[in-house]
């Protein structure tokens, strides 16, 4: 546990300043094909300043975490601020304080003892003996476990203090089949959750379910079939509303993006999507119950809350750091995170959702006659214009409501704020998704989530 | 360095490894940022780094940390022993032989943080001055100095000293409320001596994002040919390398190419291969994480496939050869065909500068859209494109390739030329 160093340096700020101690520790195993190919653990810690002074900002970090290391990194920093200031000059006044501030804000250390790599050796090895024992029509299998933990110190010149936990546990399963002509086909599982590994993946056969419909899916798969090419009515599962979440709308709406060019700059209060649509990125609690990966204080100092982004179709708002929130003239939310000690804080989504409507998924299924559902997504990839990609691991054909053959891989795109009109059904339930990272210049953890959704997609194919 | 990494070796035999490896790095980097066409921050980031691996009876266990001192060496060298004993064992696991120890430092290292500030503020001047219509949504150039070494207990001991310069430049078109794709474009240097506008594809790039604001889809759905541009590289030249010739695919036998070695798996005209060491690619690493020297090697020549990009664990579980080099340092041979008359010979077709798609699956099959492209109609290019999604089998693709240009471009990393592929599905909205 980071102890506080930082406190007593603040005396020695000058102009607006963060400190942030930090260590990601992370511990892994790999098994491929039964080979126990990784057995990794990696931890990562240090401290880092940044200070900001006329319109920049001077940052500088170091892998030594000390009361001398402290005061190096905050010199750096400002000197850093310095050269900026002389030789770029842009003018700006100093960043507006955070009206009332809560103290610090300490989160209580959830349970996160040192987690033996052989617990993760053995759920892995004994995981990967049930898929070989319970898939007999599988080529290959890989299974990941992995166990990621945050601890973040902070203190700022203005705003809350905080000390932040966040332990992410995982387990990764991809299996592999062959077609009948030998071509190899994947499906990929990914199981997640906020907390000790141990206190989740407490036994490997309490995932047999979900991997036996994963196994099903996969040899629907192997008979799979070309998508057609073209726009084509569509039912998503909630895992790519999700997604849609994220990718299509998510990074168009922060703020940095909109001030680089995104279609959202000439959007706001106007119509982007369907009235059934409402987006938010959450803090720390939706719909009455916590969010997978709450946020209570940012990396800037800011205290979290929601961010609405879209409400009936309308676009309400992007996503900001304090110096974006000051240029729009608005309130900071918190969406200012960094992923390493050496990592200054960017506009990052938190846990960004589509809301739930009011329809069910058997009736946005029957309610197609001839598209597609399409279930899981791998990858996906959005675009300044709103324009957006997502991979399509495992899909089925929709003949006269019902669903038929499975489809091969593909991708469907579309321009998010023309392809959200189309949406003319939205379902009553919603899943969420915190097993990946985010992408942009450094990696992330986000919770992202949303209901299914019947509209028009762009579908690839042949 | 080699003292501390002599340290680690130590402390990790005496925790009770049988064979046991270290790779230590002091860096320091130094960057400055842009955003939406401002200056945003100066940077400096000093980091450490110490990866160490244990073999015990054949288990591994791996560690990395980032700090040097000797306690924090003693505790990860007892972990990381402990991680090995917990393993299962692999006799494919092993460490590189001793073959001839080396140091490669670099003659010249100019720490010219001043030169970098310049040449950054002269992009940006030169962005601002001459394309109105650019708007860069993230810049970051860097100079990154590291000072490393690696050990092992066969007796390898490699050390190397370096440092380089980078930019990298994410950015759009915008003309009134319409805007391009974002694209991406990048380099490295040894010397800021160059301007960042001028290195390989860049102005074109910008450029082409200026003629990029109304993009249109194509009207039909089609089949024809693609030019990849260099600046596309990971479409083609890294899902060969991810899906067909790693470990991965080699080990879990997806791979469709498990057995083709010495048979042809491309046209004649491609020659695809690592060239770490080639002048043109400015920082290629020296030795491998294994422990080897890297060498030049060629994957696929005149078509054939030559060999895999294997590290020494897959190299030993596949039992297939082992040829130490850097595939992210890529080099295709140039072809025979100047650009425009490839261009010339595309009647129907796409001029493709990135690609957005899923990850493609062990078959080889890609779907995504074009980004940043442009219709190539009857020889002559012409409107930009949205919404416009291409499709295709890259193991038939490879096939199809009817030309490569003789012009290439080097950004420090690799060093590609076009390539024009037939057979690909082209459909619009």
């Amino acid at each position: 546990m980071l102890k506080d160093f930082l406190t007593e340096s603040k005396k020695k700020f000058s102009d607006h300043t963060e400190l942030r101690a930090q260590v990601n520790t992370n511990k892994r195993v790999v098994m491929l094909a039964g080979n126990m190919v990784g057995n990794t653990q990696t931890e990562k810690g240090g401290v880092c300043a940044r200070v900001y002074r006329g319109g920049t900002y001077g940052f500088a970090s170091g892998a030594e975490y000390t009361r001398e290391s402290v005061g190096d990194v905050l010199k750096a920093a400002t000197e850093n601020a310095a050269f900026m200031d002389k030789n770029i000059g842009r003018g700006e006044p100093p960043l507006p304080d955070i009206e009332n501030p809560p103290a610090k804000v300490e989160l209580k250390k959830p349970i996160f003892e040192d987690i033996p790599q052989n617990i993760l050796i053995d759920y892995a090895r004994v995981l990967d003996e049930l898929v070989v024992k319970k898939f007999k029509n599988i080529s290959s299998r890989t299974i990941v476990a992995d166990a990621l933990c945050m601890e973040k110190l902070l203190a700022v010149s203005n705003g809350a203090d905080s000390h932040f936990f966040q332990p992410r546990s995982m387990v990764y399963v991809w299996l592999t089949a062959d077609t009948s002509d030998g071509v190899p086909v994947e499906l990929f599982k990914g199981f997640s959750h906020v907390g000790r590994f141990d206190e989740y993946f407490k036994e490997p056969h309490m995932l047999e379910q979900e991997l036996e419909e994963l196994y099903k899916s996969l040899m629907e798969k192997r008979e799979g079939v070309y998508a057609n090419a073209g726009i084509r009515k569509c039912v998503l599962h909630p895992d790519l509303a999700g997604m849609l979440s994220h990718e299509a709308v998510g990074h168009t709406v922060e703020a940095d993006m909109v001030l680089g060019g995104s279609v959202a700059a000439h959007n706001l209060n106007k119509q982007v999507a369907s009235e059934l649509i409402s987006m938010t990125d959450f803090a720390h609690t939706a719909f009455g119950k916590p969010v997978p990966l709450p946020i209570y204080v940012d990396d800037e100092g800011t205290p979290a809350e929601d961010a609405i982004l879209i409400e009936n179709g309308i676009l309400k708002g992007y996503m900001h750091s304090r110096e974006s929130a000051r240029h729009f003239g608005v309130k900071p939310q918190g969406n200012a995170r960094a992923f390493e000690y050496s990592d200054e804080p960017l506009i990052r989504m938190r846990n960004t959702v589509i809301h739930p409507g009011k329809d069910k998924l058997s009736d946005l299924i029957a309610s197609v006659d001839d598209g597609y559902y399409l279930v899981k997504t791998g990858n996906g990839q959005a675009d300044s214009t709103g324009e957006f990609m997502f991979s399509v691991d495992l899909g089925y054909e929709i003949k006269n409501g019902k669903l038929g053959r499975a489809i091969r891989e593909t991708t469907i795109s579309g321009v998010a704020f023309e392809m959200l009109k189309t949406v003319d059904m939205v379902s009553d339930d919603m899943s969420w998704e915190i097993s990946g990272f985010c992408g942009k210049k450094q990696p992330m953890t986000t919770g992202m989530g949303g209901p299914a959704l019947r509209c028009e997609m762009n579908v690839g194919g042949r | 360095m080699k003292d501390i990494a002599n340290y680690a070796l130590e402390a990790l035999k005496k925790a009770g490894a049988d064979k046991a490896s270290c790779r230590v790095e002091k860096a320091r980097k130094d960057e400055f940022n842009i955003e939406a066409n401002e200056f945003t921050l100066l940077g400096t980031t000093f980091d450490n780094g110490l990866a160490m691996k244990a073999l015990v009876g054949g288990r591994k266990g791996v560690v990395s940390i980032n700090k040097l001192d000797k306690g924090s060496v003693d505790e990860a060298a007892r972990n990381c022993v402990e991680l090995a004993k917990a393993a299962e064992p692999d006799e494919a696991e092993d460490i590189a032989p001793l073959v001839e120890n080396k140091d490669f430092v670099m003659e010249e290292m100019t720490n010219d943080i001043d030169g970098l500030f310049k040449r950054s503020k002269e992009y940006l001047e030169q962005v601002r001055d001459e394309l109105p219509k650019i708007i860069i949504e993230g810049f970051s150039s860097a100079l990154k100095s590291s000072e490393e070494a690696y050990v092992n207990t066969n007796g390898v001991c490699f050390g190397a000293k370096w440092e380089s310069y980078s930019f990298n430049s994410m950015f759009v078109g915008k003309e009134g409320e319409s805007s391009s794709s974002f694209n991406y474009d990048g380099a490295n240097f040894l010397k800021p001596t160059t301007p960042f506008m001028q290195s390989g594809m860049h102005r074109t790039l910008l450029e082409e994002a200026e003629r990029s604001t109304n993009p249109r889809p194509v009207d039909e759905k089609f089949t024809g040919k693609i030019i990849v541009t260099p600046a596309c590289a990971d479409l083609l030249w890294d899902t060969i390398l991810s899906n067909f010739i790693s470990d991965r695919p080699l080990i879990e036998g997806t791979s469709r190419w498990k057995d083709a070695l010495d048979t042809k798996v491309a046209s004649e005209k491609l020659t695809f291969r690592a060239a770490p060491l080639i002048k043109e690619i400015l920082t290629g690493p020296r030795y491998t994480n294994d422990g080897f020297v890297t060498r030049d090697v060629d994957f696929i020549k005149d078509g054939v496939l030559k060999s895999f990009a294997l590290s020494l664990y897959g190299a030993n579980k596949t039992g297939k050869p082992l040829n130490p080099t850097s595939s992210y340092n890529m080099e295709v041979l140039a072809g025979d065909v100047p650009l425009d008359e490839i261009i010339k010979s595309v009647d129907n077709g796409i001029l493709l500068n990135r690609f957005s798609g899923g990850s493609p699956g062990a078959s080889g099959d890609i779907s995504g859209v074009a980004k940043n492209s442009f219709l190539i109609k009857n020889g002559k290019i012409s409107d930009a494109l949205q919404e416009t999604m291409i499709s295709f089998n890259i193991l038939d693709a490879l096939k199809n390739i009817t030309a490569i240009s003789q012009e290439r471009v080097a950004n420090g990393s690799t060093l590609l030329p076009w390539c024009c592929v037939d057979g690909i599905t082209v459909s619009g909205k």
